[in-house]
């Protein structure tokens, strides 16, 4: 009988030695990502190892062994370590926080001696049962979603760590009063009981646990889907085709590459039946004001283009034209990512007067350019809301057509007032097309729409406002504003000339194998220059008739 | 021995998200009741910020996917209606022979009862709430509506996982002894139905003649 007593106290020692092992390995495994091992490959279901069939959960590899009394309560304490202000050094000092409080006992007690021979076995059991339960609730509690961002590599302005002890520091009021005390129903054991408990706090929005806005932002090669088949899906934009008239880069000195604002918010997607996962794994990607210099040259698959894309011309056209209210769909526009798009650089080179600087096209073309994302989120709305027409709705009852096929004219606009003729224009390098139908417009220019019907639309649709727009003197400005610098281009526009100069070798190489910069007759450009005269006195007579 | 019952918390869901939220309820429990060897899996959920855990057994995987897959079948074809899943474990015990029972009889130790108001699927606005003149926009307001409701749901889950946590700490005295094998320890079955189901009644009543009582073992 003493024996048999003596062998079940010792096994009751080890259960509870190994269960305190064990729970340490939860916590810890499950709260600090740097003890978290490396993915060992997979190993035969055959194999386990003895610290794994331990309450029959494998873990892998312990962290560092710790040893304990057992009488003595075993403390975890996580900590969130955040850089808070500056000294003279330039180094933050290193805030350190308390976010969870983990305590693991064997509480003795004389008096609750079991009377079961084989009390241990009930006693494990139990015990597997509560170490499944401290396995979900890790995973429950909100300092698991700071693990998470802290696990996934990405650069963080705060760590997590811990303090393993038999005694602790207790908790100010201030402290107490945000904590939340969880205790896990106790396990009988031969001298006593098993318990844990946690002390939490119910959120960490205080410590804004975002990855750190100073690192620069990840690249996401791996976009998924197509504006086609999704039109209102944010994708980061491309780099505009260098144009004949540009150093090679998709910018001229005064104008900065737009922001892109990507929606990444888990509830900014509309309603679907049956959504693609793909759509929801956006929340994991949390990616914000990304540059045209961090996106991909090219997706393979057609990109939004969210922005003007600084065209001087339709800026300057843009902020010369009174305000208008316009319609969210019209925000989308595809351009065809082709490299070999035989107008891509066959284009003249623009006047002089473009690269001088204009405050009014320079402040109001971010306005433009950057979406907001709760603009996003009502295109999609709208589209969820409408079906799926609702994307031309506007379009067709505003007679507005977009460019999809011909993106290669060096200004492609619309000039329209209500009492004023629709004149489009659209050239490439070697035709010009005069349309007095605004059905058959080729409108590259997504953001220039007819005025008329503006009360249609809601106030919240408008792309800009008079604070982000061209300043109040923009709006003011007539039409004719507009035509007079359209005139003034014209006349101060020099001669048509191929210069290859500014082209990159590579793409000079595959111009000339698809023969882009053959020679051209003194006669063509004489043609072009009437054909622009005819245009110059179109515009002025027309002008005069609406005066 | 008694037949602990745990009733979770009602869930309104739309169609969309019965897979995931059911996969959820189901592997959580299916942790806490498999008591032979597991290798865990955190599972992050992709409509809500939660994580939860797998066994890591292929087969149970692929047995509770087919029931979610019949459960889904169900909804589409009786829609509006609230809808049961029952998640029972047993033991099989060999009895005599009678007149109205099996050779093999079940006695039922836990049942798990997930409950799930299904929402329909919500018709599209008409073309014409585009012209409003309001100067809200038409689809802003049910934008909003529809996060706070799956901000709602998230919380929900939430709760029903601390539910189940909850449950299985308290209630440890009716659990059998732990076979030994890997992964799912215990015979268990899933059960669908629907309220103002007859196929649920007869479930129940059929119990009643095997077990005696629905909450009582003999």
């Amino acid at each position: 009988m003493e024996l048999q007593y003596n062998n079940e106290h010792g096994r009751n020692d080890q259960i509870v030695s190994q269960f305190l092992l064990k729970t340490l390995h939860i916590v810890l495994e499950s709260r600090v990502p740097s003890l978290r091992p490396p993915p060992s490959p997979p190993r035969s279901s055959s194999f386990v190892k003895k610290s794994d069939k331990w309450f029959n959960l494998a873990l892998g590899d312990r962290p560092t062994a710790f040893t304990f009394a057992h009488r003595d309560p075993m403390i975890i304490d996580i900590i969130l370590v955040q850089e808070m202000g500056q000294n003279q050094s330039g180094y933050g000092a290193l805030v350190e926080t308390v976010i969870e409080r983990w305590a693991v006992q064997y509480e003795y007690s004389r008096a609750s001696q079991s009377q079961s021979s084989e009390s241990y076995k009930k006693t494990y059991k139990k015990s597997i049962i509560l170490l499944r339960s401290l396995y979900s609730m890790m995973r429950l509690l909100p300092a698991y979603r700071a693990y998470r961002t802290k696990a996934k590599g990405k650069p963080c302005d705060f760590d997590i760590t811990y303090k393993v002890s038999s005694f602790s520091v207790p908790f100010t009021r201030s402290e107490e009063q945000v904590m939340k005390l969880y205790t896990f129903f106790p396990v009988e054991a031969q001298h006593g009981h098993l318990s844990v408990s946690v002390k939490y706090r119910e959120s960490l929005s205080d410590f804004n646990l975002e990855t750190s806005a100073t690192f620069p932002p990840e690249i996401i090669t791996d976009y998924v889907g197509s504006p086609a088949t999704d039109p209102f899906r944010a994708f980061p934009p491309v780099p505009q085709r260098p144009h004949s008239w540009t150093s090679g880069g998709p910018f001229t000195k005064n104008q900065s590459p737009p922001a892109y604002h990507s929606s990444s918010g888990r509830f900014d997607l509309s309603y679907s039946p049956s959504p693609s996962y793909d759509v929801y794994s956006q929340r994991t990607r949390q990616q914000s004001h990304h540059s045209f210099d961090d996106s991909p040259p090219f997706s393979p698959s057609p990109p939004m283009y969210l922005s003007s894309g600084g065209n001087y011309i339709q800026s300057r056209l843009r902020s010369e034209t009174a305000p208008v209210s316009i319609p969210n769909p019209l925000f989308t526009r595809h351009l065809s990512p082709n490299l070999s798009d035989p107008n891509r650089h066959s284009l003249p080179p623009l006047s002089p007067r473009s690269t001088r600087y204009e405050p009014s096209s320079h402040e109001s073309s971010p306005a433009i350019r950057s979406l907001k994302k709760s603009e996003m989120a009502r295109v999609g709305d709208l589209s969820s809301a409408s079906g799926s027409g609702s994307a031309n709705h506007y379009s067709s009852s505003h007679k507005v057509s977009r460019d999809n096929k011909d993106d290669s004219g060096r200004f492609s606009g619309l000039l329209s007032s209500s009492g004023s003729p629709r004149i489009g224009f659209s050239r490439s390098s070697s035709r010009l097309s005069l349309q007095d139908e605004l059905d058959d417009i080729d409108f590259s220019c997504p953001f220039i729409v007819d005025d008329v019907d503006t009360c249609d639309f809601p106030v919240s649709d408008v792309a800009f406002d008079s604070q982000s727009g061209a300043g109040g003197k923009q709006g003011k400005k007539s039409q004719d504003a507009a035509v007079g610098a359209l005139v003034r281009m014209l006349r101060t526009a020099p001669p048509l000339r191929q210069d290859s100069s500014c082209c990159s070798d590579h793409v000079e190489a595959q111009s000339n194998a698809s023969g882009l910069f053959m020679s051209r007759k003194t006669s063509d450009a004489l043609e072009e220059l009437k054909a622009y005269t005819g245009i110059k006195h179109l515009i002025l007579s027309k002008s005069k008739d609406t005066l | 021995m008694n037949c602990e019952v745990c009733q979770l918390k009602e869930l309104d869901v739309e169609y969309f998200e019965i897979r995931e939220v059911l996969r959820c309820i189901l592997h959580t429990v299916f942790f806490h009741r498999a008591l032979g060897l597991v290798r865990p899996k955190d599972i992050h959920l992709e409509l809500f910020e939660i994580t939860y855990v797998q066994c890591g057994d292929a087969e149970l995987e692929k047995k509770v996917d087919e029931k979610i897959d019949q459960f889904i079948d169900r909804v589409e074809k009786h829609p509006n209606k609230k809808n049961q899943i029952c998640l029972s474990f047993f033991e099989v015990k060999n009895k005599q022979a009678t007149w109205f029972t099996h050779k093999v009889e079940r006695l039922y130790w836990e049942q798990w009862y997930i409950n799930l108001n299904v929402a329909q699927h919500p018709k599209p606005h008409s073309g014409k709430s585009h012209h409003s003149k309001l100067t809200v926009h038409p689809g802003e307001s049910a934008s909003d509506e529809r996060n706070a409701r799956r901000a709602a749901l998230e919380s929900s889950l939430h709760e029903v996982l601390f539910q189940i946590i909850k449950f299985v700490n308290e209630k440890k005295d009716h659990i059998p002894p732990i076979p030994n094998k890997e992964g799912v320890s215990f015979p268990y079955e899933i059960t669908i139905s629907s309220s103002s189901d007859s196929a649920f009644g007869m479930d129940m009543i059929k119990r009643m003649l095997q077990t005696g009582h629905p909450t009582m073992l003999s």
